[in-house]
């Protein structure tokens, strides 16, 4: 087996393909009362993430928190183009893999979702690498030059 | 998934587009997670009700549904809407945001849903029973259904709870399953704490448990006894404080009846000992605010029981609340209609309390009151108040509550 090193298999979990930038936290995550759902901006003052934007982005996340109204925010996000464009979990929790199918089956918008990868994703990848996500596969790719 | 003629002809949109689309999420949820088939519900319970929750988005995907001719299956009731559908004005909403909460309240009624608007369904219209297998949403609504009356939920999310009333099914996978109900982790009541608990203990009992829980199942040892409300209590806070989606008590919940079996006779992962001083911490850490004015009192969340009314009234007699500060109960319209025949809300309007009606403090928009410091009995709202309310919070008893929106200072205990 000679798999490039920066190819990384995991658990699909809501399908799709992006490729784009990374925003990585090791906290968990809860969109209800964490992004305004206006500009994709995190608004959870507790969160290391307050201020960043994940509209667009390839969000990196240990797991989802809270709320069973998360989708409503999250749908609302989705409908003014500021959502997250993928996500990977360390655990993927229903909550946020509800979010992913609820937005494809009513705003037909796929937000591919992988977990389960061999190590923390959150160690693994760093804000503002380029990355490829397979929500389809399951497959993460890491395409920023790592080489020191 | 396993699917029967049925379910894929309705995949395949022979029974109507919403349903198509409603079962088509939830087969995709089932494959997530494993699921071998679908099991029929007895009910739903939905949560996107409320336009704080469903937004925009949610008034286009109901509008898209209905102009499809959806129509729910089971029977279906709402949680909380954002306003106080005969008193919006009294608590300063915008006209705009109750048109767009009317709106949605219309779309649902459209398709079938009953307006309940309360956290509480189990009170109201829709009672499940002891092995029933539900579709429902709300935190507090899903962990009181599991835990207390021995039903099975998963803890659906916003719109999935609809998708599950448009066909009256959801995929079979955790909670649906008695071998993902067996408990995790065991909490041991310390002897310090006495055998007798007042009702303020539960929600901090339960803000603790949830803390230390997160999604595990947690078995709680050591209560003899416990009311309806106080469960109520108690599960709202651990679903807040954590993601407790159902709960055993040992000698209490209908799965717990020994320890032995709560944990499916298997020796519990991990042990936890709750004595004196984590209760009084964990009190403290519920409140933000400092001892001072307060200017709202909040009370009923979940929403309050026509027990909890008797006892308001009986703490408010031959007082009144203090000017300048707001006091408000929070209620379904059945509980409502019950006190006011019971003399109740005449009462507490009197002594200056105003009834907040199928919705709450965390429902409902409040920027316009710009509060400094609520004082409550919920660890629910403690737990949310900060972002909700935007204001301080201080958790209190129910009597302490009273006694601050009489004086119109609170101190911490």
């Amino acid at each position: 087996m000679n798999a490039p090193q920066n190819v990384f298999q995991g658990k699909g979990c809501a399908p799709g393909e992006f490729l784009g930038d990374a925003v990585v936290s090791n906290q968990p995550f809860g969109f209800w009362q964490g992004i305004d759902p206006q500009t994709g901006v995190v608004i959870d003052k507790r969160h290391d993430l307050c201020g960043a934007s994940l509209k667009g982005k390839v969000f990196v996340f240990p797991y989802g928190r809270g709320s069973t109204g998360t989708p409503g925010i999250f749908l609302e996000a989705v409908r003014n183009g500021c959502a997250p464009a993928a996500i990977v979990n360390v655990k993927s929790e229903p909550m946020i893999v509800m979010c992913a199918l609820l937005a494809e089956a009513f705003f037909q918008v796929q937000i591919p979702i992988v977990d389960g990868l061999p190590s923390d994703p959150c160690q693994l990848l760093k804000t503002g690498d380029r990355v490829r996500i397979s929500g389809t596969t399951g497959e993460v790719e890491i395409l920023t030059d790592r080489a020191t | 998934m396993r699917l029967t003629d049925e379910e894929q002809g309705i995949l395949n949109g022979a029974f109507g587009e919403p349903e198509r689309i409603a079962l088509g999420v939830l087969t995709k949820l089932g494959d997530a997670y494993g699921a071998e088939d679908m099991v029929k519900i007895a009910s739903a319970h939905i949560v996107g009700s409320s336009y704080q929750i469903a937004g925009e988005a949610g008034i286009e995907i109901y509008g898209k549904l209905v102009a499809q001719g959806a129509k729910v299956k089971v029977r279906t009731t709402s949680d909380p809407g954002s306003i106080d559908f005969a008193r919006w004005r009294e608590f300063k909403t915008s006209p705009d945001y109750a048109e767009r909460q009317i709106k949605i309240a219309d779309l649902l009624r459209q398709m079938g849903v009953i307006p309940t608007w309360t956290c509480t369904p189990y009170t109201t219209f829709n009672v499940p029973k002891f092995g029933e297998d539900l579709g429902w949403s709300e935190s507090s609504a899903v962990v009181f259904a599991n835990s207390v009356i021995g039903a099975r939920t998963n803890r659906l999310a916003a719109y999935v709870d609809v998708c599950a009333a448009l066909v009256g099914r959801v995929p079979r996978f955790g909670l649906h399953l008695p071998e993902c109900r067996r408990g995790e982790i065991l909490f041991e009541l310390s002897s310090d704490l006495g055998a007798n608990f007042e009702d303020h203990f539960f929600p901090v009992l339960g803000y603790f448990v949830g803390q230390r829980t997160g999604d595990r199942i947690p078995v709680i040892r050591g209560v003899r006894h416990a009311t309806f409300d106080q469960l109520k209590a108690f599960g709202a806070a651990a679903a807040a404080s954590g993601s407790v989606a159902l709960y055993h008590m040992v000698g209490i919940t209908p799965e717990a009846r020994t320890v032995d079996e709560a944990f499916g006779a298997q020796p519990p992962a991990e042990r936890i000992a709750v004595d004196r001083r984590q209760i009084a911490v964990t009190m403290e850490q519920m409140s933000t605010g400092q001892s001072g004015a307060v200017d709202v009192v909040g009370v009923g969340c979940p929403h309050a029981s026509i027990d909890q009314f008797a006892r308001y009234a009986t703490l408010l007699q031959g007082k009144r609340v203090h000017a300048g500060v707001e006091l408000w109960i929070c209620a379904n319209t059945t509980v409502e209609a019950m006190a006011r025949r019971m003399g109740y809300v005449d009462e507490l309007e009197r002594a200056g309390a105003k009834l907040m009606v199928g919705t709450c403090h965390n429902d409902c928009p409040l920027d316009a009151w710009a509060f400094r410091h609520l004082v409550t009995d919920s660890g629910k709202f403690a737990y949310y108040t900060p972002t909700t309310v935007g204001s301080g919070c201080t958790f209190a008893s129910t009597e302490a509550c009273i006694e601050a929106a009489v004086t119109g200072h609170v101190h911490r205990q």
